[in-house]
């Protein structure tokens, strides 16, 4: 059991726990801060696994990610504080039965794969992030400038999806 | 031992900024009214409100401290004195003071509050505006510098600081930083006359102390980023490098101060509308200049 | 074998069988969508597990943690404009009250 093992272990139980608090709890705003810190969970966990740049980016961008959501929980819901206890579950015993089957599933392949040797050496962290920025703006910069255009294109349709059309403006006060 | 000398010092800067801040708001320097109030503060009764979300409610002043200091722990005073030099320095800053929007969402909601839940969200719409400026320029520090590192992005202002080389980057970050660190005029989270103190309002006694404090050093570690990316860190002629750490950090710790008495209180409408429509063209086009000079004249 | 490459990928198979309990049983359409951000977030960890474990000198491995990060703002930006539509015109996100949608 080394070092390494038992932050990986810690940091995913903490990551899987709050992952489950998502779905446990009726106030909304904890249901989004739960999913924030199961991902913070995993960003430590990447930092365990010394992929730093990872790590820190991810530990960075899902806290913004999720206080959004967390707005938007709040706006949507019928009763964000959770107070008064509302159902918020349907086909409860397939879906449960769905997660085990996947759990087990996945389960079962990471522990009956061979997955071959183990390489025990990761390059130093520097040393990554400069892979890391020749891989994107090398031999992946296709697949990078594809990914920079389609979030560009989905923040442009989701805009244009979520604001009021113009003629409803005329008509409404709502803004 | 470093993270200790560096927490302390924190403390100290943050007791500076105490006074400094009283001072430019009351044209009074007085050295020992912040120690007094803070303990005051210990001294009164810490109310918990009616039905709060406990568990927001007591993490929130210590999420704001904890990410505070660790925002701290890459900056370097003098070539030494630092934390832990991560190879990615410049980034984890951001990430640790991103949970300063976290603590605040958290102290809004928690004790159930009206005016502290507006102070909230206006904080996230307040992020929205600034996120942007405090990453892009801090992308064309680490252009010029070609590392994450800190204490490497200090070493590379040796001929000329950033302040020169790319002003326009300079402003835009003194700018976002202070709204960061919800000072005036950007104080929209804590507006004291229009939200009767907003996120701070439910809170009292020991929890408003380590608030207030964790504010006080979330300017500190904000005034440090500014002199490590922008001003030369330690770098300067006579004195030994932590004097001219110290000095300078002083010196953009009372600009942010000055700066926020002179203007009013900004609406949340127009910092996004200037963040989004003024601020991101000028930082991407402070990343193209910036671009083009690091291989003209680096 | 290892330890931590197994620790990993049990991790990243938990994630997934809750983000899939999450996505089939919730009844509001940004409770489905922390589901998918589960079932994302295992699909990192089990890619970044195979990155440090297997293949630890080919940054192409990271590349594709960057990608599924990109794929969940997608998702949060396209989810939440759907959610603001829907809301709009119903008033409200829950998916039981959207059965028309049903072809």
């Amino acid at each position: 059991m080394t070092t390494q093992a038992f932050f990986i272990g810690f940091f995913g139980l903490a990551a899987v726990w709050f992952g489950v608090v998502v779905f446990r709890t009726h106030s909304m705003m904890r249901s989004a801060l739960a999913l924030l810190f199961s991902q913070t969970a995993l960003g430590a966990m990447f930092l365990g696994m010394q992929a730093e740049f990872l790590g820190v980016l991810q530990i960075m961008m899902m806290a913004t990610e999720m206080s959004i959501m967390a707005i938007f929980m709040v706006m949507f819901m019928m009763d964000p504080g959770g107070l008064g206890e509302m159902e918020m579950t349907h086909q409860k015993r397939l879906s449960l039965v769905a997660g085990f089957v996947a759990f087990t599933g996945a389960a079962a392949v990471a522990v009956l794969f061979d997955w071959g040797p183990v390489v025990s050496v990761a390059p130093d962290a520097a040393q990554q992030t400069a892979d890391l920025g020749l891989e994107l703006l090398g031999r992946s910069m296709l697949i990078f400038e594809t990914a920079g255009i389609t979030i560009l294109t989905a923040m442009i349709a989701a805009t244009a999806v979520a604001i009021l059309p113009i003629e409803a403006k005329t008509t409404t006060n709502e803004y | 031992m470093t993270s200790l000398l560096i927490i302390l010092l924190l403390l100290a800067g943050a007791y500076l900024v105490a006074v400094l801040e009283a001072w430019i708001a009351n044209g009074r320097l007085r050295f020992a009214t912040p120690v007094l109030a803070g303990i005051a503060m210990l001294g009164r009764e810490s109310i918990v409100p009616r039905q709060p979300d406990r568990i927001f409610f007591e993490t929130a002043p210590v999420l704001l401290l904890i990410s505070a200091i660790l925002g701290a722990m890459v900056l370097p005073l003098t070539p030494d004195l630092i934390t832990t030099d991560l190879a990615t320095g410049a980034l984890f800053i951001n990430a640790a003071l991103v949970y300063v929007l976290v603590a605040l969402l958290m102290a809004g909601w928690g004790p159930d509050g009206a005016y502290a839940m507006i102070g909230g969200w206006r904080f996230l719409g307040q992020l929205i505006a600034y996120a942007m400026l405090i990453v892009m320029p801090i992308t064309a520090v680490a252009m010029r510098a070609e590392s994450l590192l800190t204490t490497q992005i200090v070493v590379s202002q040796a001929g000329l600081w950033n302040i020169v080389y790319q002003p326009l980057g300079f402003g835009l970050f003194f700018v976002a930083a202070m709204a960061l660190a919800f000072l005036p005029p950007f104080d929209l989270a804590t507006a004291n006359s229009e939200l009767a103190s907003g996120v701070e309002a439910e809170y009292s006694g020991v929890r408003l102390a380590v608030f207030r404090l964790a504010r006080l050093t979330l300017v500190m570690t904000l005034a440090a980023a500014t002199v490590v990316f922008y001003l030369g860190g330690w770098q300067g002629p006579w004195l030994p490098p932590w004097a001219w750490s110290g000095l300078k950090i002083l010196a953009v710790t009372a600009a942010m101060l000055l700066a926020g008495r002179l203007m009013p209180r900004i609406r949340e409408a127009d910092l996004m509308a200037w963040g989004w429509m003024l601020g991101i063209p000028l930082a991407l086009l402070n990343i193209f200049l910036v671009g083009v000079l690091v291989l003209v004249w680096p | 074998m290892s330890i931590e490459l197994i620790l990993a990928l049990m991790t990243g198979a938990a994630l997934f069988g809750v983000g899939i309990y999450g996505a089939l049983s919730q009844t509001n359409l940004v409770m489905i969508m922390m589901g998918v951000e589960l079932i994302l977030a295992g699909a990192m960890v089990n890619l970044l597990a195979f990155w440090r474990y297997l293949h630890p000198d080919v940054a192409a491995g990271q590349m594709f943690v960057l990608i599924i990060m990109t794929v969940m703002a997608l998702e949060m930006a396209v989810g939440f404009g759907v959610a603001i539509a829907r809301f709009r015109a119903k008033g409200s996100v829950e998916m039981e009250e959207a059965r028309e949608l049903k072809g």
